[in-house]
């Protein structure tokens, strides 16, 4: 590698190709900050998926021009799909080689300014859908839109439906800021990441900004769930709300028949959703409140394979994404501190800890810090080991009891999707990592549905999902949010 | 492609062919070394010591008190390093100027690292170091001080003469980098009490890799090279006789031509910054009297200066940059941030220098390109909004 620039960069620097400004475009994006020292911006304007006009302006070194300058001759008049195929290794192709030493972050600067514009005009397409509403939908081919999260499922995923013979494009959401940190230009960050991880398996790569939407329908909804006594789950929340729709949505937009994620779970005939092979790693669980319509778009690949499998296919075809950390933590909470995360968001007021009595044992320093089942941190002494029975945010009370208070025979359903004919219902499942229960099921007058469970299940908490499965336990006949306990 | 015109004689400048024809002359015949008792030996030591005296008579010095280095680090390195190694046990705190070249500023932070405390003076918005704040930095530990005759970027001329009078009254070694400054301002070091005094070859027109540093008689430096007792066992080592042969050469010929130099630099600098003053939100730094005869140094905003100086390149113009950008982005300057500027100012910022051999026809060039430049790199820059 030289240190020295090729003739093709000087030229891009005194000649640039398509630099200025749209003054109305369909999209526009900028990347790089202060510390970086660089700043990158493009404008695009989009009609019927073509990139009918790129114009681009950078302050920056040489390289950060003559890269501007490239990408933008290079897009210009092609496909969105083909656009958002153009990887940094293309670029470089293009400005006669490497960089040199120091100078590749030219490349990322430009290509997330480009990104970041094709992301705007997705969201100034999308106007209400990507903040709350609904969309309708074409179809296509054999195409679709996977959703890549920079982990190493999502990237298989696209990897399996490309070698099967779809037409991939797959898309990033942009959830929350925080994620790996910092978003300076030159860092590690997840959406570089996953778009890098895209382009090296020769696929096209967009971004959606699903900020907002997360916020108000999985972030607020957590939050909101503590300080109400309810035990939230925001994979649910983001599954019902955020990430179909949002995959849906880019399907619909460049024409595609599919969705896709990395779940491991089956979609069956109806559409219903079936357990998947590698049952150590059964999402059907969180998976029960996609929209039914969604799901008959929706493929899994995963559900053929078992976890060590597509490991192993992802180091086989040398994905940098076989030795990411399998995260366990919720997104946008990755040091894992939960109530650290809510207590930083609503004001805790604190309450009396009772027991079923009503009879005051101690004092704790707000509800937010308490669901149910919970053993640990209740500041209360007792010969027997003390749970969390009970949270009342409009009493500020925890009511607290032994192991077999927390024993219930029947549990209430509300907000029901339900797949199949609740008549199929057999069991039930109630919590992530638990065994379904043997039920019978039954409307009840408010909407609602109540599970009678044929042995007591320990520690439902309002706010849980509460999965129905049929008889031989394999397919999900619908699910729903778990109101409260019963008696 | 025909020769770029050179504008960059600050980061170094062209050998001057008298120079070049002294130093073939010592290269291309039979050779002694000078330590040698032999005729041979006599010989490279008689043009060892009239290169000293040459030296020497450039600033005002006495021959003994030249020291012959390979260049203006070394020569920096030695006087930091030795003024204060050899200070005693209970001086153990330097005073050095926020405006060093990097040098005198790394030396500085070597000290630090040895446990010597050092007070970093600061300067003004024209990058000028003020006496009282420096008298005030001084300390009765305080074991040397150094500010730069000229400073290296901007090109502002520091009050030297003020600040060694200071030290020697208060008994302090002064140490003054005059590396930019020697052949571009007067320097008498009979006249201004400095203890060291370095200075660089390329320069001068002459060779790179060679320097000096003066050392006044009676101070003592502890030496950073060991060896055969050289230069007065202050730089072990036979020394660079051609290379030392081209110092004489061209120090005597910066004495002969110092007045016409500046003179003509100072017209050439002069049609500079009238020239860019006529480009909007182009402004000057460093101060405006008190400057090196050669130095224009610019704030060209919204427009980075690599790209600047690689377009200048493209047109066949020669200019130095004062910032350099790399995988961890750009550094800027410590001088300019010292005098003020921001992070992001400071990454637009050029340095055009001028030399003797420069004229006014390349000068006139180099402004219509320098013109069609920023122009253009301004037309797609997101950070200008003209």
């Amino acid at each position: 590698m030289s240190d020295r620039y090729s003739q093709q960069v000087v030229d891009h620097l005194v000649s640039p190709r398509n630099a200025g400004e749209i003054a109305d475009p369909s999209g526009r994006g900028e990347s790089g900050d202060a510390a970086c020292g660089d700043v990158a911006c493009f404008t695009v304007g989009i009609s019927e998926n073509v990139l009918e006009e790129v114009r681009y302006k950078v302050y920056g070194c040489a390289a950060c021009i003559a890269s501007g300058s490239a990408l933008a001759e290079l897009v210009e008049g092609r496909h969105l799909l083909d656009a958002a195929h153009v990887s940094k290794g293309d670029l470089e192709d293009t400005l006669g080689g490497p960089l040199p030493a120091g100078k590749e972050h030219a490349l990322t600067l430009v290509l997330d300014a480009l990104h970041k514009a094709f992301e705007d005009s997705w969201n100034r397409k999308a106007g209400e859908m990507l903040i709350g509403a609904q969309t309708g939908r074409e179809t296509g081919g054999r195409s679709v839109v996977a959703a890549m999260s920079g982990g190493v499922d999502s990237a298989v995923t696209a990897l399996l439906l490309k070698e099967a013979g779809y037409d991939v494009a797959t898309v990033t959401f942009r959830l929350h800021d925080g994620e790996r940190g910092s978003r300076s230009c030159c860092s590690p960050d997840t959406v570089l990441f996953a778009r890098d991880t895209a382009h090296r398996m020769g696929l096209p790569h967009f971004t959606l900004n699903l900020k907002d939407l997360f916020h108000r329908r999985v972030m607020q909804d957590f939050v909101g769930s503590y300080s109400e006594g309810r035990t939230p789950n925001p994979c649910v929340a983001c599954n019902a709300h955020v990430k179909f729709q949002a995959s849906s949505f880019l399907a619909d937009a460049l024409g595609f028949q599919h969705v896709a994620t990395g779940h491991y779970a089956r979609v069956e005939e109806g559409p219903t959703l079936a357990r998947p092979m590698d049952e150590s790693k059964d999402q059907t669980y969180v998976l029960w409140p996609v929209p039914r319509d969604l799901l008959s778009r929706t493929l899994f690949p995963l559900g053929e394979y078992r976890k060590t499998e597509v490991r192993a296919i992802a180091e086989e075809r040398g994905l940098a994404v076989a030795y990411t950390p399998e995260s366990q933590d919720i997104c946008f909470i990755p040091d894992g501190d939960y109530r650290g995360f809510v207590r930083k968001k609503v004001a805790a007021e604190p309450g009396d800890v009772v027991d079923r009595e009503g009879q005051v044992l101690g004092r704790h320093a707000g509800v937010v810090d308490f669901t149910v089942g919970q053993r640990r941190g209740l500041g209360v002494s007792a010969p027997t080991p003390l749970y969390v029975t009970e949270v009342r945010p409009s009493s500020g009370q925890v009511v607290v009891g032994q192991r077999q208070d927390l024993e219930v025979r029947e549990v209430e359903v509300r907000d029901l999707n339900w797949f199949l004919d609740p008549e199929e219902a057999a069991c039930v499942q109630v919590r992530y990592n638990g065994s379904p229960v043997p039920c019978a099921v039954e409307e009840a007058a408010d909407g609602g549905w109540v599970a009678y469970l044929d042995e007591p299940a320990i520690g439902v908490a309002p706010g849980q999902s509460a999965v129905f499965y049929t008889g031989d336990g394999e397919r999900v006949v619908g699910g729903g949010v778990v109101a409260r306990r019963g008696s | 492609m025909t020769e770029p015109v050179y504008l960059d004689n600050a980061a170094t400048t062209p050998l001057d062919p008298r120079v070049l024809e002294s130093m073939l002359a010592h290269l291309g015949g039979r050779r002694g070394n000078p330590s040698s008792l032999h005729s041979l030996g006599g010989s490279a030591r008689d043009r060892l010591e009239e290169a000293r005296d040459s030296v020497a008579a450039l600033i005002g010095a006495s021959p003994g008190e030249i020291v012959f280095t390979s260049g203006g680090t070394e020569s920096d390195d030695l006087a930091i390093l030795g003024l204060a190694r050899s200070a005693g046990p209970e001086k153990r705190h330097a005073v050095v100027s926020c405006v060093e070249h990097a040098a005198v500023r790394e030396a500085a932070k070597c000290l630090q690292t040895e446990g010597f405390e050092v007070s970093w003076v600061g300067v003004d918005a024209d990058g000028l170091v003020d006496p009282v704040e420096f008298d005030a930095a001084l300390r009765p530990d305080t074991a040397l001080a150094a500010v730069v005759w000229a400073n290296n970027e901007v090109g502002t001329v520091e009050p030297v003469h003020e600040l060694a009078e200071i030290c020697a009254v208060r008994g302090v070694p002064f140490h003054a980098d005059a590396v930019q400054a020697t052949g571009r301002v007067p320097i008498a070091v009979s006249e201004t009490p400095v203890s060291t005094l370095a200075l660089s070859g390329h320069k001068l027109y002459g060779p790179q890799g060679i320097g000096a540093l003066y050392v006044r008689e009676g101070v003592f430096l502890q030496p950073i090279l060991y060896g055969g007792g050289q230069e007065k066992g202050l730089r072990s080592g036979t020394q660079n006789v051609a290379g030392i042969v081209g110092l004489g050469s061209a120090a005597r010929l910066a004495r002969e031509e110092m007045e016409d130099r500046v003179a003509h630099e100072r017209a050439l600098r002069e049609r500079i910054v009238a020239g860019t003053a006529e480009i909007p939100d182009v402004s000057v730094n460093g101060h405006r009297e008190r400057r090196l005869s050669n130095n224009v140094h610019l704030t060209v905003s919204g427009v980075e200066a690599e790209s600047l100086v690689l377009f200048l390149d493209s047109l066949g113009y020669v200019i130095g940059s004062g910032s350099a950008c790399s995988s961890g982005g750009h550094k800027a300057s410590p001088v300019l941030l010292a005098m003020g500027l921001g992070e992001r100012e400071a990454f637009s910022v050029v340095r055009i220098t001028v030399g003797k051999d420069n004229t006014a026809e390349e000068v006139d060039g180099f402004l219509e390109a320098f013109s069609t430049a920023v122009a253009q790199l301004r037309e797609i820059s997101p950070l200008y909004a003209g």
